[in-house]
């Protein structure tokens, strides 16, 4: 759907809310109670549409109510003729009783295109009665299931449902949540249902959009435009990476295209296609390392990369995936001249989500990935890179703990790309990675422990990079921040630096 | 006449009738009023399969709709407009409703669904004057649209997926991710 400009939703919905449907609200405003069934009409209005531009024969039946009983199923009628014969505007009708007893009734109509809940779904126009979820039901929180229920008795706000659907899919991850609505027991009253279908087996890659700031570092923009519906079975993404220093030993900017799908014939197999090209930056603190290490690879000043890859589910829990990675590395001080980096990908990954009583949920995933650049795949560059990965969630109620561990291993001459970096926004947090090991390194390791309760987090992180001949240095941070769902605002100190400086890092993923 | 040679007589008005009733359950005229030229298109639904599901349980779709004039059956266009409606089911009335995405808006309500899917197409038109040619110069349409948000459903039930059910869901699910687009060219016509 159409992004909606929300001043002018706003205008107009309020406008509706007090020219249509909002009856109620200005009848209570004006302390007008509604008139029992048979009191006397002794005045009809007509708000927000003219009466002359109805047919001579639905006037003079409007024109006749006066004096006579109220019979709200003939005003309702009388509604739906209005609607009926002018086709652009809805009309609802409510009889309100004046202090002798009689009534008044009043049409308000107002037009379709002025409210765009009712442009987007018509339906808009009737109240919720029910709002009902079809799926596992115990594994939403008690906070959005009361979210859920707060839509009954209104009317159907169609941005609402829309936010709790995105909330549900938070909530489970994984499954594809759908809205329908169906007709309530009583006119005028829908029911809501929300539809939890089963975890797909095979998931789409998550995005890589983030908006990051880390205070010794900079910026990193990256933007992935995912085009799919949500229960699609292919996606294809375009992304654009404007500056990214965050993620790796280098900073790059650039674009990728990804296709992916996630049944092939099964839905235990998918496939996922990547085109990437980047251009590379280089601190000085990499130039400088690099100088008094001549066994590391040289650096590029662009990365092209093809990378098809398939996966294959045992279950929705474990999968597995291969393929082949081919990167064409612009030499930096030599160019044209590249050297390829080809390799061999396996991986095999699995998670598991658990939904206790009260509230509590746990989620585990591990995952393993090597990645083995040949001569056979014409690489210039020969090297194996293990990286195993775990991460452990706890939530009850407000509360939240996470537990995470990073193992690396790297033989032979992998290029900057591949050599693994700990300091930045997501990995010992207070640390610059360029102080740590400016130019990545070949064995890693990495914990993290922590605790948010609401949308304040504290953290304890663990972990060293080093090379095959060099000594670990195991280095050590702590911090504290405000989470949200996507966002997070963290500061970060060193434990065990020679210095005392802070960082800061605040930034968006979505 | 013989009772064969009788039948034989009708054979060639069954044939014309085979082939003419297709062609004529699609057919597409022009017109222009003021300035725009209009397409109808008698018997392009596309209410119907799984939007009309969709809209049957209380779903908005979004549907794009392009007119295109071509000088040539499959020639260049000369002229292409887009627009985009919100279509949704008023489940209490069971009838259809119609928004034009963009500026102005233009929403009507109480529709059957031809009325719905002419609704959509006289909103979809072309200014004459920007065709650039005469009265005399044949020319094509092509007039298609696609549906959004109307995704089939991944999952089965693994005990379905090598029945005759699950075959016929997929050949049927195949069927409903054709009907999300679709696209007709008619011509040659010429300027009323």
């Amino acid at each position: 759907m159409a992004r909606r400009l929300p001043w002018r939703r706003d205008m107009r919905t309020l406008a509706l809310l007090f020219v249509l449907l909002g009856l109620p609200l200005v009848a209570a405003n004006a302390q007008e109670a509604d008139a029992p069934e048979g009191a006397v009409i002794d005045a009809v209005e007509i708000s927000g549409f003219s009466l002359y531009s109805l047919s001579p024969g639905l006037q003079k039946d409007i024109n006749s109510l006066v004096g006579s009983p109220l019979n709200r199923e003939g005003l309702n009628q009388l509604a739906s003729r209005i609607e009926q014969e002018q086709p652009e505007v809805v009309a609802a009708v409510r009889g309100v009783s004046r202090p002798d007893g009689k009534a008044r009734v009043i049409f308000l109509v107002a037009r379709i295109s002025d409210d765009t809940d009712l442009t987007e779904n018509i339906n808009a126009r009737y109240i919720v009665e029910t709002v009902d979820v079809e799926g596992p039901y115990n594994e939403i929180s008690q906070q959005l299931r009361d979210d859920l229920q707060k839509l009954v008795g209104r009317r159907l706000d169609t941005d609402e449902a829309e936010r709790l659907q995105e909330r549900l899919e938070k909530e489970l991850p994984g499954r594809d949540v759908a809205r329908r609505i169906s007709k309530g027991s009583q006119t005028g009253r829908i029911r809501v249902v929300f539809e939890i279908f089963e975890e797909p087996w095979i998931r789409f890659a998550p995005t890589r959009s983030k908006l990051v700031y880390h205070s010794q570092q900079g910026w990193s923009g990256v933007l992935d435009i995912p085009m799919s519906s949500s229960r699609s079975r292919h996606r294809f993404t375009a992304g654009v990476a404007f500056n990214d220093i965050d993620e790796l030993i280098e900073e790059y900017s650039g674009f990728r295209l990804a296709f992916e799908s996630r049944v092939i014939g099964t839905e235990k197999l998918g496939a996922r296609l990547e085109f990437s090209r980047y251009n590379q930056t280089w601190e000085d603190a990499t130039l400088t390392a690099l100088a008094s290490n001549p066994g590391i690879p040289e650096l590029y000043r662009n990365r092209l990369t093809f990378e098809p890859t398939a996966t294959f589910a045992f279950n929705p829990r474990v999968r597995i995936n291969g393929g082949i990675s081919i990167s064409e590395l612009e030499s930096l001080s030599n160019s044209p001249n590249s050297q390829m980096a080809n390799a061999w990908l396996f991986g095999i990954s699995g998670d598991h989500l658990w939904q206790g009583s009260n509230d509590v949920r746990q989620r585990a995933e591990a995952s393993y990935q090597i990645r083995a650049a040949v001569k056979g795949l014409d690489s210039d560059l020969v090297y194996k890179r293990h990286l195993g990965q775990a991460r452990y969630q706890f939530e009850q109620g407000r509360s939240e703990a996470i537990a995470s561990l990073s193992l690396g291993y790297i033989t032979g001459d992998a290029p900057l790309f591949e050599r693994f970096s700990l300091g930045n926004s997501t990995t010992l947090r207070g640390w610059d990675k360029y102080d740590i090991s400016p130019l990545g390194g070949e064995r890693m390791f990495h914990s993290s422990v922590e605790y948010r309760y609401s949308h304040v987090a504290v953290f304890f992180d663990t972990g060293s990079v080093w090379d095959r001949n060099t000594e670990s240095k195991i280095r050590y941070s702590t911090g504290f921040g405000i989470h949200s769902d996507n966002s997070f605002l963290t500061v970060g100190f060193p434990l065990n630096s020679d210095g005392a400086d802070v960082t800061f890092m605040a930034g968006v993923r979505f | 006449m013989s009772r064969s040679a009788g039948w034989q007589s009708l054979l060639p008005l069954v044939v014309i009738a085979v082939v003419a009733v297709p062609l004529a359950a699609q057919s597409v005229t022009v017109r222009t009023v003021a300035n725009a030229l209009h397409v109808q298109a008698r018997g392009f639904s596309f209410i119907e399969g799984p939007v009309l599901t969709r809209l049957k349980e209380g779903r908005s779709v979004r549907i794009d709709f392009e007119l295109t004039v071509l000088t040539k059956p499959d020639g260049p266009s000369t002229k292409q407009a887009a627009q985009g409606f919100t279509l949704s089911f008023d489940l209490w009335e069971e009838r259809f409703a119609v928004s034009r995405i963009g500026s102005p808006p233009r929403s009507i309500s109480h529709l059957r669904p031809r009325d719905a899917e002419n609704w959509c197409l006289e909103n979809l038109t072309v200014p004459v004057s920007s065709l650039g040619f005469g009265r005399d110069t044949p020319f094509w349409i092509r007039l298609a649209y696609r549906v959004h948000d109307v995704a089939p459903e991944v999952n089965q039930a693994p005990d379905e997926r090598y029945t005759l059910r699950g075959l016929i869901d997929r050949l049927s699910r195949r069927r409903e991710e054709a009907d999300l687009a679709k696209s007709v060219d008619a011509g040659p016509f010429r300027l009323p």
